[in-house]
């Protein structure tokens, strides 16, 4: 229950449209294929590029197929895109950072200089070269992305590591006789963890604009997969006949952006005390003071 | 003063140092043997022998160490190999290229520069009035929409309902605007930002309120004497907004049918042709690193503290 109170205490005091918007597109990612009234990948010739109808809500696109199921598939390929990309990100991220934070000296000098070297690369960047290297295809997107994310969260999760090492209760396990990896993995990884968590949540903006981004160029989802980016670039030839197939997909995009953009910003300006290394720290000191009383 | 910006140049040399392998890697490391493919492009169905003629030509059998610094030697006189699907020399295509992305990330510069100051004053003359929401919901929405989409809007309501500019190509400065709208409205919009806390923030030191009691109208204090403070973040976030700017010639030439560097680099990448993709992403690298050691310099020239403190940073 304390965990729930918690969990409602933090959304509260994030600005609602954020909350709103961010919700309604991880509903709508959830949902998505509940939802369409028509199967987003079937081509129909014969209903190409009609407007709004009750049938089609949205009317259709150069192919006959149903823009109003279009935009909502998107939002699942997003979701479950941004999903993978930031597990492997974070994975990497938080290992390599953690370790940075833990092993102070050479390993972190070594490990530093390749986060610099990552970070002084904008990440659209990092992601084209990689693709251009490996090739298109959704599995090499989500590669090229997560090799471009994973730096920045290194570097938070080594100043939390940093911080947490620096503590009191970590000397005092020392003292205790807890063994290296307890202390690592117990104590020091789920701190970091929590905070990296809440870190990504402000990254993840700028992940789906990214995914988007790509995918707008060619290089992302691949059609026949429906992605705000593609349909945008896809409905770019017929702006003069037909601009809704460039303005519907990207006035959602801009939506989830802003957002997470939203969220990103409140979150920055600390009006959200890192909610899960707090819980996690909250369950730690309960844990410790159980051992005080053995 | 002079310590710090040796300091900042080292570690800029390493940096360079360190992307050049990392660079060298990516194309070492990709799958497929480069020979095969050179000699595919010279003579279709090309023997083995004309495979191994082509390794030795351009030392594939070599150790990597003296294939690096060959290499190196290489970019560093402007040489960066020839392109496997158009066999011209890359070097030569991105320098007659670097005019057209050159305009795209000045005019884009300077759109965001005016803009920022523009709006940032705007909101600061009269904090949490209405011109200030306003030019925060501009800011907000500039700073979310994506550049591509903006680019596509720009397109609809200037170039095909209004007929005011040419829908794309680079032909004369009329074909200039949309695309320098388009790159400039995302700095705009976070340095205007930056602008207006900044200067707030500065307007509740002690020393405006000195100059307010003094007499002095609020106006004045806020364009002499706040204005300097925000130099040093200004500065940086600036840097941050050219970078930023570089990544956006990537999405916005192809948008605008622009034959950029950025449009070399994107069709390297669609082609697979690692030797393109190699050169531009040094050169956008080596751009990023220079860039932030001018930054991190005109912040240290910017910040009186630092200017006259030693080494200490």
């Amino acid at each position: 229950m304390i965990m729930f109170r918690d969990i409602t205490e933090t959304i509260s005091k994030l600005p609602k449209l954020a909350i709103y918007l961010v919700f309604f597109f991880f509903i709508i990612g959830l949902t998505g294929p509940w939802l369409t009234p028509h199967d987003p990948l079937i081509v129909n010739l014969l209903e190409a590029g009609v407007g709004p109808s009750a049938e089609h809500w949205m009317g259709t696109d150069h192919l006959g197929r149903d823009t109003f199921s279009r935009l909502i598939a998107s939002a699942r390929t997003s979701l479950v895109g941004m999903s993978l990309i930031l597990a492997f990100a974070l994975t990497i991220g938080i290992s390599i950072g953690t370790l940075a934070g833990y092993q102070r000296g050479k390993v972190e000098e070594v490990l530093m200089r390749m986060v610099d070297v990552g970070q002084s690369i904008p990440s659209l960047i990092v992601a084209l070269a990689v693709i251009g290297i490996f090739g298109t295809g959704y599995w090499n997107m989500v590669l090229a992305l997560a090799i471009a994310w994973w730096p920045g969260f290194a570097r938070v999760s080594r100043v939390v590591a940093v911080n947490v090492m620096n503590k009191p209760h970590i000397e005092s396990l020392r003292v205790l006789g807890a063994s290296p990896a307890r202390i690592f993995f117990l104590h020091l990884l789920p701190t970091t963890i929590g905070a990296v968590l809440v870190y990504a949540t402000a990254d993840a903006g700028a992940l789906a604009l990214s995914i988007a981004t790509l995918s707008f160029l060619g290089l992302g989802i691949q059609p026949p997969t429906p992605e705000w980016g593609q349909m945008l670039v896809d409905g770019l030839p017929f702006l003069e006949s037909d601009p809704r197939q460039v303005i519907l997909p990207g006035l959602a995009l801009t939506l989830v952006v802003i957002g997470f953009n939203f969220l990103g910003e409140s979150i920055a300006l600390n009006r959200v005390p890192k909610p899960l290394s707090r819980l996690i720290l909250k369950r730690r000191r309960f844990e410790t003071n159980e051992w005080i009383k053995e | 003063m002079r310590k710090l910006v040796i300091k900042r140049a080292r570690n800029a040399i390493i940096l360079l140092f360190l992307a050049s392998i990392l660079c060298f890697t990516l194309v070492v490391s990709a799958p497929g043997n480069i020979a095969i493919l050179i000699a595919e492009l010279r003579t279709p169905g090309a023997s083995t022998e004309a495979i191994h003629i082509i390794e030795e030509e351009l030392g594939l059998n070599n150790p990597l160490h003296i294939r690096y610094f060959d290499w190196l030697s290489g970019v560093v006189k402007g040489d960066f190999g020839i392109s496997y699907k158009t066999g011209e020399s890359i070097g030569e295509a991105m320098a007659g290229r670097l005019s057209t992305t050159g305009t795209l990330v000045a005019g884009g510069f300077a759109v965001g520069f005016v803009l920022s100051f523009v709006l940032g004053f705007a909101g600061a003359l009269r904090p949490y009035g209405f011109l200030d929401s306003l030019t925060r919901s501009v800011a907000l929405l500039g700073a979310s929409t994506p550049s591509f989409f903006v680019g596509a809007m720009l397109i609809y309501a200037f170039a095909v309902e209004l007929s005011l500019f040419p829908t794309f190509g680079f032909v004369g400065p009329q074909s200039w605007v949309l695309p320098w709208i388009t790159i400039g409205i995302l700095p705009a919009s976070v340095l205007s930002r930056i602008v207006r806390v900044g200067l707030e923030e500065a307007m509740s030191k002690p020393f405006a309120i000195t100059a307010r009691s003094k007499g002095l109208s609020r106006n004045m204090i806020l364009l002499k004497d706040s204005l300097p403070n925000i130099a040093p973040t200004y500065i940086n976030a600036l840097g941050a907004q050219a970078a930023g700017m570089t990544v956006g010639t990537i999405v916005i030439e192809p948008l605008f049918a622009w034959h950029g560097v950025g449009d070399l680099f994107l069709q390297g990448v669609r082609f697979r042709d690692f030797m393109v993709v190699q050169a531009g992403l040094l050169i956008f690298v080596c751009f990023f690193i220079v860039l932030n050691l001018l930054v991190d310099i005109a912040v240290i020239m910017s910040d009186p503290k630092l200017r006259r403190q030693g080494g200490q940073s």
